[in-house]
C-alpha cells in the first residue's frame, strides 16, 4: 500500500499558487502535516481526497493515478474535511446510513459498523436526535465517524480535533494511532501536540512547498542542543524576541521564562532544554523563510 | 442608533454581490430584457396598436419592463442578504457588535435596492440606445426618457428589496414557502391598483402609466377599445398609431408624492421587520428541527457527557479505551436500489403527516373526480404541493455543505445523481398518479404522453437548476411562474401537464420530453463538472 505524490501543483484564480511542485512518497502510518495558515495543507488534502483536481502533477495510489481515475481511491478513502455540513433533519444514525449507501457499504454491515462508530465517538446516546440540534464538537464527531464508515485504507483528516474537548481529542488521537497500523493516515492540524502524539512521519509545508519530510525523531534531532531556557525581566522580553526565536514564554516570580531556539546559549546562564516538536517546527519554518534565529553571542 | 454604519454595511454587501458570478448573470438578464423590449418582444400594447416611439413612450415601455420583470425576478436575486451573513457566519460577528437591527436592515435594504437599481440603470441605458436605433422620433427628451426609471421603476425595486428582507427575517417565509408565495404576492401587487382603481396601491407604476396612455390613446385613435397591456408577443407586431405621440406622465407634485409613497412603504417595511429579525441568534430561529421532548430538556453537551460521577482517578477515562471496529471485508453494495432508498428517505425527512394526508387526498380526488377536473385543477394542485421537495434536488449538497463528504465517494455520478432524479420522478408519479391511471383507463394516450412529459420534466428541471445554481431559489421562482402561467392559467405550451394543450398535446409533450433530455444531460454535465473542478 503506497501513495506517491509527484510534482503536484494547484494554481487558483488570480495566479495564486496553493501548492507548488509538491512531491512525497507515503506508506502505512500517520503522516502529520504541519504548516502555517494558508500554507497549502487543505489544498493538498482536497487533492488527495479527489475533491479538487491539481493543475499539474499526479498522485499515485498503488500505482494508479487518482487524478485520472479518482474512483480507484474513492473505494478505500475516508475523508474528514476541515469544513463540512450535515443534513439537519436527519439523526446521526440516519446521516451515517445515508453516507454508507453513498459509499457503497452493504446495508447489514453498515448498520453494525455505524453502531460501533457511534459508540467509538461517544454519540450513542445522541444517535437518534436530529443533527440540527448538535453542538459543533458533536458534529465534528459525526464527521469522524463518517470518515471511518467504509474501513478506509487511506484516511485523510483535516483539522479533526477542532472543536473537540480535551478528552475527545485524546480519544481521537488514540483512535488514529490504532488505525494507522494497516493504513495510511494523513493528519493535518495546527496543533503540534496532536502530531507529536500520533505521527510516525511529519511533513512541514509552507507557501505550498514541502519544507521538510522526516521522522519526528529526525526533526527533533535537528534542534537538539539548540533549545534554551532564558529568564529575563518582562521589559526585556521584546528585545529577546527581536534577536532570537522564542517558542514559548511563561511568567514567574523571578521574571519571564522564555524558551529560545538558538545555535548558542543566548545568555551565559541559559539552561539547555530537551527540544519539543514545536521548537523543531518553528526552527525549520524560520530556516525555510531565511529568518532562522541568529546564532549570535550572549545578549 | 449608529446611522453611519448603514453605508459600510450596504457597501460591503453590494461589493460582495457584484464580485460574484451570479451578478453577471442577473446583468445579462437585464440586458436581455432591454433587447426584448427594444425589439418589441415585450411591449406596451393598446390592443393591436402602440404609440410612436417617442422618448416618453420608450422610457415608459422600458421602465415598465424593469418595474414588472425586475421586481419579479429581482426578488430572488436579492433574497439572500441576511442569509449570506448567516451562511458565512459573518452574522455572528456582527451580532456581537453594537449594531442595531434597524441599522443592519437599512444597510441591507440599501444594498438590495442598489443591486436592483443597477439592473434598472442597464435598461435606462438601453432605452437611450433604443431611441437612436429605432429612430421613429429623432427628438430626444432626456427627462421624458429617464423619469419613468427614476420615479416608477426605482421605487418599485426599492419595495422589492424591502420585501425580500421581510421574507428573510420571518422564519416561515425564509425558505421555499416564501419563494413560492412571492409569485402570488407579486401578481396580486400588480393587479391591486387596476382592480381597485386606487392610484396609491400602484407599486410598479403600471397603473399610472396605463391611465396616462389610455387617456391619450382615446383621443388619438378613433377605434381604440381601451385595451392596455405590457405584453409578451413574439408573433404579432403592433400597428403604430402615428397620431399617438404620447408626451409622458405629467409629473406634478401629487404624482411625485404617489411614487415617493413607495419609498416610504419600503422604509416602513424595513423598520417594521426589525423586531422580527433574530439577529443571528440560533435560539430565536424557528428553522431548527424539532427535537423530541425528552431531549429538549437536555443541552446538546450534557446529553453526551458521561453521567457517572466517578472520578478519573477511580476509573480509567474512556479516553484510553481501545478502538474496536469490525472489519468490513468485501461487504459492498453498489446497487441503485439502496442509493434510491437512501435518497428517498433523505428527501422525505421532515415532512409531517398532514403533508402526506394532502397528497393522499389529492390522489383520491384525482381518481374520483371527472377526468377534466382531475387533469386540470387537481393535477395542478398535486404538482405544486411537492415543490420544496423538488427544489432541494441537486442543490442539497451545496445548501448543507455536504459536498466534500459525498463527492469524495465513488460512482457518485452513476449512483447518487440518478437515484436523486428517480426520487423526483417518483414524487411526481406518486402525487399525480391518479390522473395517469384515469387517462390510461380512458385510453387517452395523447393525454398520458403529456402527463408523462410533465412528470419527467418537473424533477429534471429541478435537478438541472439545482446542480448548476447550487440553490433552491431559481427552481422555486421559475417553476412557480411556469405553473402559474401554464397549468393554472391554462396557456397551451406553458402547460407542461398537457391538460390545456388541446390538439397540440402530442406536439407539446414531445417538446417537453426533448427539453427534459437536454436538462437531464445538463444536470449530469453540471455534476460531472462539480466532481472534476470542485
Amino acid at each position: 500500500m503506497e501513495l506517491i505524490i509527484e510534482g503536484v501543483s494547484k494554481l487558483y484564480r488570480g495566479m495564486v499558487w496553493g501548492l507548488r511542485r509538491f512531491s512525497l512518497p507515503l506508506g502505512p502510518g500517520v503522516l502529520g502535516l504541519l504548516g502555517p495558515n494558508g500554507a497549502g495543507k487543505s489544498t493538498l488534502m482536497r487533492i488527495l481526497a479527489t475533491v479538487t483536481r491539481p493543475t499539474e502533477g499526479r498522485a499515485l495510489w498503488n500505482g494508479t493515478d487518482v487524478v485520472k481515475s479518482p474512483d480507484i481511491l474513492r473505494f478505500t478513502l475516508g475523508y474528514l474535511p476541515q469544513d463540512f455540513g450535515v443534513y439537519p433533519n436527519l439523526t446521526a444514525m440516519e446521516f451515517l446510513e445515508y453516507l454508507a449507501a453513498v459509499k457503497g457499504v452493504e446495508a447489514a454491515a453498515a448498520r453494525k459498523r455505524i453502531v460501533e462508530l457511534l459508540e467509538l465517538v461517544n454519540l450513542t446516546d445522541a444517535a437518534r436526535r436530529p443533527l440540527g440540534g448538535y453542538s459543533g464538537g458533536m458534529r465534528q464527531r459525526v464527521g469522524v465517524a463518517q470518515a471511518l464508515l467504509n474501513d478506509p485504507q487511506l484516511l485523510i483528516v483535516d483539522e479533526p480535533t477542532a472543536g473537540l474537548d480535551p478528552e475527545e481529542r485524546v480519544r481521537f488521537r488514540n483512535l488514529l494511532s490504532e488505525l494507522s497500523g494497516e493504513r495510511i493516515v494523513i493528519l493535518s492540524t495546527h496543533i503540534v501536540s496532536d502530531v507529536e502524539a500520533v505521527a510516525t512521519s511529519i511533513a512541514l509545508i509552507d507557501h505550498g512547498e514541502l519544507v521538510v519530510h522526516s521522522a519526528p525523531e529526525s526533526l527533533l534531532q535537528s534542534v537538539s542542543g539548540r533549545v534554551w531556557e532564558v529568564v529575563v525581566p518582562s521589559l526585556e522580553l521584546s528585545a529577546l524576541r527581536q534577536r532570537y526565536q522564542v517558542s514559548s514564554t511563561a511568567h514567574r516570580s523571578d521574571g519571564v521564562h522564555a524558551r529560545v531556539v538558538a545555535d548558542h546559549a543566548p545568555v551565559s546562564d541559559a539552561r539547555p532544554l530537551e527540544p519539543s516538536l514545536e521548537d523543531a517546527y518553528l526552527s525549520a519554518l524560520g530556516a525555510h523563510r531565511g529568518q532562522a534565529a541568529p546564532s549570535g553571542g550572549p545578549a | 442608533m449608529r446611522i453611519r454604519a448603514i453605508y459600510p454595511i450596504a457597501r460591503a454587501d453590494f461589493l460582495e454581490r457584484v464580485r460574484r458570478y451570479s451578478f453577471l448573470v442577473t446583468l445579462l438578464f437585464a440586458v436581455y430584457l432591454g433587447y426584448a423590449a427594444a425589439t418589441g418582444k415585450i411591449a406596451l400594447r393598446l390592443g393591436n396598436y402602440r404609440g410612436v416611439y417617442t422618448s416618453a413612450w420608450i422610457g415608459a415601455n422600458m421602465a415598465m419592463v424593469a418595474s414588472c420583470f425586475i421586481t419579479l425576478v429581482g426578488f430572488y436575486v436579492v433574497k439572500n442578504a441576511i442569509d449570506r451573513d448567516r451562511v458565512t457566519r459573518v452574522g455572528e460577528i456582527l451580532a456581537a457588535t453594537p449594531l442595531t437591527r434597524p441599522v443592519y436592515l437599512l444597510g441591507k435594504w440599501l444594498s438590495n435596492s442598489t443591486v436592483l437599481g443597477v439592473q434598472v440603470a442597464v435598461l435606462g441605458l438601453a432605452s437611450i440606445v433604443m431611441q437612436f436605433v429605432v429612430a421613429e422620433d429623432p427628438h430626444i427628451d432626456l427627462w421624458a426618457l429617464l423619469a419613468p426609471f427614476l420615479l416608477l421603476a426605482l421605487p418599485a425595486v426599492m419595495v422589492t428589496g424591502a420585501i425580500a428582507l421581510l421574507f428573510e427575517a420571518l422564519p416561515i417565509l425564509r425558505g421555499g414557502i416564501g419563494n413560492v408565495l412571492w409569485v402570488f404576492a407579486w401578481a396580486f401587487g400588480i393587479a391591486l391598483a387596476p382592480l381597485t382603481d386606487h392610484a396609491w396601491l400602484d407599486f410598479t407604476g403600471l397603473f399610472a402609466t396605463m391611465v396616462s396612455i389610455t387617456r391619450a390613446a382615446s383621443a388619438a385613435i378613433p377605434d381604440y377599445n381601451g385595451e392596455f397591456a405590457l405584453q409578451t408577443d413574439f408573433t404579432r407586431p403592433a400597428v403604430v398609431a402615428t397620431r399617438l405621440r404620447w408626451p409622458g406622465i405629467q409629473w406634478g407634485l401629487p404624482q411625485v408624492l404617489l411614487r415617493l409613497e413607495w419609498v416610504g412603504v419600503a422604509l416602513a417595511f424595513v423598520l417594521l421587520v426589525a423586531p422580527f429579525f433574530d439577529r443571528f441568534d440560533p435560539a430565536r430561529s424557528r428553522g431548527r428541527p424539532r427535537v423530541r421532548r425528552r431531549s429538549r430538556r437536555e443541552s446538546p453537551e450534557t446529553a453526551t457527557t458521561f453521567a457517572s460521577p466517578t472520578s478519573a482517578s477511580v476509573q480509567p477515562s474512556r479516553s484510553y479505551a481501545p478502538a474496536r471496529l469490525s472489519p468490513l471485508g468485501g461487504a459492498r453494495s453498489w446497487g441503485l436500489y439502496r442509493m434510491f432508498a437512501a435518497e428517498l428517505r433523505l428527501a422525505l425527512k421532515g415532512y409531517r403527516w398532514w403533508w402526506y394526508a394532502l397528497v393522499g387526498g389529492l390522489l383520491v380526488a384525482q381518481c374520483a373526480a371527472p377526468l377534466e377536473i382531475s387533469r386540470g385543477p387537481l393535477l395542478t394542485a398535486a404538482w405544486i404541493w411537492p415543490i420544496l421537495l423538488w427544489s432541494a434536488m441537486g442543490a442539497r449538497e451545496a445548501r448543507h455543505g455536504t459536498g466534500q463528504l459525498i463527492f469524495s465517494a465513488p460512482r457518485v455520478l452513476l449512483r447518487q445523481l440518478p437515484a436523486g432524479w428517480f426520487v423526483g420522478v417518483l414524487i411526481a408519479v406518486a402525487t399525480g398518479g391518479g390522473v395517469a391511471v384515469r387517462l390510461l383507463l380512458a385510453r387517452n394516450f395523447a393525454g398520458l404522453l403529456g402527463w408523462c412529459a410533465g412528470a419527467l420534466f418537473i424533477p429534471t428541471l429541478a435537478l438541472a437548476l439545482g446542480v448548476w445554481t447550487a440553490s433552491s431559489r431559481p427552481f422555486e421562482g421559475l417553476y412557480t411562474g411556469l405553473w402559474y402561467t401554464g397549468p393554472l392559467n391554462r396557456i397551451p405550451g406553458f402547460d407542461f401537464t398537457g391538460a390545456a394543450s388541446g390538439q397540440g398535446t402530442i406536439k407539446y409533450a414531445c417538446l417537453y420530453l426533448l427539453l427534459t433530455l437536454v436538462l437531464l444531460a445538463s444536470a449530469f454535465l453540471g455534476r460531472r463538472r462539480q466532481l472534476l473542478h470542485a
